[in-house]
C-alpha cells in the first residue's frame, strides 16, 4: 500500500480513537487526501464556543512536505486573512517535520487561536486593530465567532438580540463613527471600508483627523 | 590577487590549487575551440589569444564541478587538521559558516560547543562536540532499542501556553509506546511496521530507511536543501555527506544533485567565484579580480566559462543585467537601464508640454484659450507665454510685450532646458534601441546569410569552407552592435569635453564600418562578382574587429586611467 495512504488513513483513524483532544477530521469525498478538520474555539478566547473548520489538503510528497490548511470558517485572527482563511503558523511552511501529524497540527491551530502573534500577520488590518485596540478586537473576534462558528452570543449582554449580522460590528467600528460619516451624505458600505481601512479605532479615532477621513470618501 | 578578501588565510593553498586546475582544463577545452573555428581563414581574423591579453579582457579562470569540489575538500582538511575533528564534522562545520574558514576558526576556538550546536552537530545538551560526532550515523535492528527512542514529543506552541486550552497531545501517545515495549518499533512517520531498516543520527531519533529515503529526496529535489536536519520536529541536528550518501545508495542522481547543491553553496559564500547562469552549466568562472564592488568602477567582467557551447557561454562577473556590456562598466549600464524602463519619458513629457505655475508648483497644460492664465489651485495670475505674473502686463491681455521680465526670463530658460533634455534622451536612447534591434535580427540574417552561401557554392566554384566568410562578417556585425550599443548608453551619460569628443570618434568610426559591412552583407550576389566580394567583405571584417578593439580598448584604458568623467552621479565614483 501507498505509504502515504497508509499513514493518512492511520492518522484518520488515530483521531477518531481519541476523543479527548475534541480534534475531529472528515473526508469531504472520497479522497483521504482532502479532508476537512474541525476543532472548539480555545476556552477563555474571543473564540470560545466557536466551530471551526480546516481545509485539508494533503500533498503528493506528504508527510516529507507540509499540510496545506486553511480556515474555512471565517476567523477574526491577525495571523489568519480575514478574506481567504489561509493561515501564517511556522509549522505549516519551514518549520514543518514529518513526525507531525494533521492531529497535532489542528492542536497547533488551535493554540495560534490562544496566543495571536500580531507583530507576524497574515491580515496587516486585523492585526493593526489587534495592536491599536485589543478590547475593541476581541469584540470583533468574539462577534465574528458568533455569527460564522455559531458560538453564543455573549451571555446576557444587549447583543444577544440582534438577529441580522451587524456590518459594522463585522468590521469592528463603532456604529457611532459610521453613522457620523454616513450622515454626510456617503454610502455605508463604503464608510465602512475606509473606516476599516484607516483602523478608525481606540486611541487612532484621536489620531485621524476628519477631513482625512473626507478626502479617503471622496477618492 | 587581493589580500583583503575573507578567507585569506589560506590565499597560497587556495591559489595553487586554481593554477593547476585550470592547466588541467587548458589542455581539455583548448582542442575544441579549434573544433568550433573550423575555419582556414582563422588567421584572417585576429582571436584574443590568452597570452595577449587586451586590457578590456579579465583576468578568469573556468573551473568545473570537481575542481571546486577539490577545493571544497582542501578547505575541509584544513579545517579537520585544525580543530582534530572527522571530515563530515569539518564540512558542517564550513557550510554553517558560509565556508569564512577565519570566522569559524575564531568562533570555534571561542566556544566550540556553541558553535557545533549550531551548526547541527551535536545536541545542546552534550558537552564536546567531537565525542558525538566521531559516530554520527547509527543503525539498529527492529527491535533492539525500541524502548530508548523518544517517541513521544510536544506539538509547539507559539507564545504563552494558555492555561486552559486543550494541552497539545503527544504524537503517538507516549503510553502506548511504553506499554508497547515489546512490540518491534514502528516508524513513527509511516507506520509500516513490516519495516526492518531503522537509521538515526546522534539524536537516536530514529526512523525507517524508506522514510530516510524520501524526505533526503524531497529535501534535495523539491527544496535545494544543502543542510538536512533530523526529521524529528525541533530537532536540529544536520545530517552529515556519510549520513546522506548511506540513505541516497541507490539513488545516485539524488546523491549527485546533492554534491552540485554543495558546490553551488560553496560558490555562493566564496566572492571570488560565480556560477555560471547558463541553464544546466556546471561550470563555475574564478574572477578575483572583479570580486569587490569597488573593482566594478574601472573594469567590466565579462568572462566565460569552460564549457563548449555556441554561443560560448559568456557572462558578466559583476552583475545580472546583459551577459556583456563592454565598454560601459555595471554601474552606468544598470542606471541607463533604468532609464530606459522608467517611465522617464513620461517625466518628459510632462516637462516639455506643461508649464508650472510660479507660485504654487502645480502642474499646468494650457489646452486653449488666452495667455492670460489662472492657477486652478491657488488662483496665482501669471501669462502663459512669459510666465512672469500677470499684474505686470497691465491691461495688455491679448500680448505679451513683457519678454525682458527676469522672472518670465527664468522661467522659460527652465522649461527649454526640459525640452533640450528630452530630445537628448532621445537621440541616444534611439540609437541604443536601434542597434538592440539590429543584433537581435542577426538571427535572421544568419538565415540569409546562409542561403546566399549555399548560392555562392552553386554560382561559382568556390567550397563550402571558402564562403564562411559571409557567416564570420555575420558573427562580427552582432559583435560590434552590441558593442555601439552600449557606448550609447555610455556617451549619454559622459560628461562634455574632449574625452568626450574622442570617445565619440572612436564610436562612429566603428559605427561607420558597421554600416558598411552590413550593407555589404545585404548586398545581391552576382556570380561574377562573388571575388570582390569576398575580398571586400573580408577586408571590412578585419577592419570593423579592428576598430571594435581599439572602442573597447580604449575604453577600458580609460576606466582604468580614471580618464571618464560623468555628468551625474555613478555609484562608487566619488
Amino acid at each position: 500500500m501507498d505509504a502515504r495512504l497508509r499513514r493518512v488513513n492511520k492518522e484518520i483513524a488515530d483521531c477518531k480513537n481519541d476523543r479527548s483532544s475534541n480534534i475531529r477530521i472528515d473526508l469531504i469525498d472520497s479522497s483521504p487526501f482532502h479532508l476537512k478538520g474541525s476543532f472548539p474555539g480555545p476556552q477563555d478566547t474571543p473564540y470560545e464556543g466557536g466551530h471551526f473548520e480546516v481545509d485539508i489538503v494533503i500533498p503528493d510528497s506528504y508527510p516529507f512536505q507540509p499540510v496545506k490548511m486553511k480556515f474555512i470558517t471565517k476567523v477574526y485572527h491577525p495571523n489568519v486573512s480575514s478574506a481567504s482563511g489561509a493561515i501564517c503558523l511556522d509549522i505549516l511552511k519551514d518549520a514543518w517535520s514529518p513526525v507531525l501529524t494533521l492531529k497535532s497540527t489542528l492542536i497547533s491551530l488551535q493554540s495560534l487561536l490562544c496566543s495571536p502573534e500580531p507583530n507576524d500577520p497574515q491580515d496587516a488590518e486585523v492585526a493593526k486593530h489587534y495592536t491599536t485596540s485589543k478590547r475593541s478586537f476581541d469584540d470583533t473576534a468574539r462577534y465574528w465567532t458568533q455569527i460564522y462558528a455559531g458560538g453564543p452570543g455573549s451571555r446576557g449582554k444587549t447583543e444577544t438580540k440582534e438577529s441580522v449580522r451587524d456590518e459594522v460590528a463585522i468590521a469592528g467600528l463603532e456604529k457611532a463613527h459610521v453613522d457620523q460619516f454616513e450622515a454626510l451624505g456617503f454610502e455605508r458600505g463604503k464608510v465602512i471600508d475606509v473606516l476599516r481601512r484607516l483602523n478608525y479605532r481606540g486611541a487612532n479615532v484621536s489620531k485621524i483627523t476628519e477631513d482625512r477621513i473626507v478626502e479617503e470618501l471622496l477618492k | 590577487m587581493s589580500s583583503d578578501y575573507d578567507y585569506s588565510d589560506d590565499d597560497g593553498d587556495y591559489y595553487d590549487e586554481d593554477d593547476m586546475m585550470s592547466t588541467q582544463d587548458d589542455e581539455g577545452s583548448a582542442p575544441s575551440d579549434d573544433d568550433m573555428d573550423m575555419d582556414a581563414f582563422n588567421d584572417d581574423f585576429s582571436v584574443p589569444t590568452r597570452n595577449a591579453r587586451k586590457s578590456y579582457e579579465i583576468e578568469h579562470e573556468s573551473l568545473s564541478q570537481t575542481a571546486i569540489e577539490k577545493l571544497m575538500a582542501a578547505d575541509i582538511e584544513h579545517i579537520s587538521g585544525i580543530f582534530g575533528v572527522d571530515e563530515g564534522t569539518a564540512s558542517l562545520l564550513l557550510r554553517h559558516m558560509n565556508w569564512n574558514k577565519e570566522r569559524l576558526i575564531e568562533k570555534y576556538m571561542d566556544n566550540a560547543s556553541a558553535v557545533s550546536v549550531a551548526a547541527g552537530i551535536s545536541l545542546p545538551s552534550r558537552s564536546p562536540p567531537s565525542s558525538s560526532a566521531a559516530a554520527p550515523i547509527r543503525s539498529q535492528g527492529s527491535s533492539a532499542r525500541s524502548s530508548s527512542v523518544p517517541l513521544g514529543r510536544t506539538t509547539r506552541q507559539r507564545g504563552k501556553p494558555n492555561s486552559r486550552s486543550p494541552t497539545p497531545a503527544l504524537m503517538h501517545g507516549s503510553g502506548r509506546s511504553q506499554a508497547a515495549k515489546p512490540e518491534p518499533f514502528v516508524c513513527p512517520i509511516c507506520f509500516d511496521d513490516s519495516q526492518t531498516s531503522f537509521l538515526a543520527l546522534s539524536c537516536d531519533h530514529s526512523f525507517c530507511a524508506g522514510c530516510w529515503n524520501a524526505y533526503v529526496t524531497t529535501k534535495i529535489r523539491e527544496e535545494g536543501e544543502h543542510a538536512i536536519r533530523c526529521m524529528a520536529e525541533e530537532c536540529s541536528l544536520v545530517a552529515p555527506d556519510s549520513f546522506v550518501q548511506n540513505v541516497l545508495s541507490e539513488d545516485p542522481p539524488t546523491w549527485g544533485r546533492f554534491q552540485e547543491l554543495l558546490v553551488r553553496h560553496f560558490v555562493g559564500s566564496n566572492p571570488n567565484l560565480k556560477y555560471c547562469p547558463y541553464p544546466s552549466c556546471t561550470f563555475t568562472v574564478s574572477c578575483p579580480a572583479a570580486s569587490h564592488k569597488s573593482a566594478l568602477t574601472t573594469i567590466v567582467p565579462t568572462v566565460q566559462c569552460g564549457a563548449v557551447a555556441t554561443p560560448p557561454h559568456k557572462f558578466c562577473f559583476g552583475c545580472p543585467i546583459e551577459a556583456d556590456h563592454r565598454p560601459v562598466i555595471c554601474g552606468v549600464a544598470k542606471m541607463w537601464l533604468k532609464k530606459c524602463r522608467d517611465d522617464s519619458e513620461t517625466a518628459n513629457w510632462i516637462k516639455s508640454n506643461t508649464k508650472e505655475c510660479s507660485k504654487c508648483m502645480s502642474t499646468i497644460e494650457k489646452n486653449g484659450g488666452c495667455n492670460h492664465m489662472t492657477c486652478k489651485k491657488c488662483k496665482h495670475e501669471f501669462c502663459w507665454v512669459c510666465m512672469g505674473p500677470w499684474s505686470e502686463h497691465g491691461t495688455a491681455w491679448y500680448s505679451c510685450n513683457r519678454f525682458d521680465e527676469k522672472e518670465g526670463v527664468d522661467a522659460r530658460d527652465a522649461q527649454s532646458k526640459s525640452r533640450a533634455s528630452l530630445e537628448r534622451y532621445l537621440h541616444y536612447y534611439n540609437r541604443w534601441a536601434n542597434h538592440e534591434q539590429s543584433a537581435k535580427l542577426s538571427v535572421e540574417l544568419y538565415s540569409k546569410t546562409e542561403k546566399k552561401m549555399e548560392e555562392m557554392q552553386i554560382t561559382s566554384d568556390l567550397t563550402w569552407i571558402e564562403v564562411q566568410f559571409m557567416k564570420k562578417a555575420v558573427d562580427e556585425v552582432e559583435k560590434c552592435r552590441t558593442t555601439l550599443k552600449w557606448t550609447y548608453a555610455m556617451a549619454y551619460y559622459l560628461d562634455k569635453g574632449n574625452e568626450k569628443e574622442l570617445f565619440e570618434d572612436n564610436q562612429r568610426d566603428l559605427e561607420k564600418a558597421v554600416e558598411d559591412l552590413s550593407e555589404l552583407l545585404e548586398s545581391q550576389i552576382d556570380a561574377e562578382l562573388i571575388p570582390s566580394l569576398r575580398q571586400k567583405v573580408t577586408d571590412k571584417t578585419v577592419y570593423v574587429s579592428k576598430r571594435n578593439e581599439i572602442m573597447l580598448e580604449d575604453t577600458a584604458k580609460g576606466f582604468l586611467d580614471g580618464r571618464w568623467a560623468w555628468n551625474v552621479t555613478v555609484e562608487g565614483f566619488d
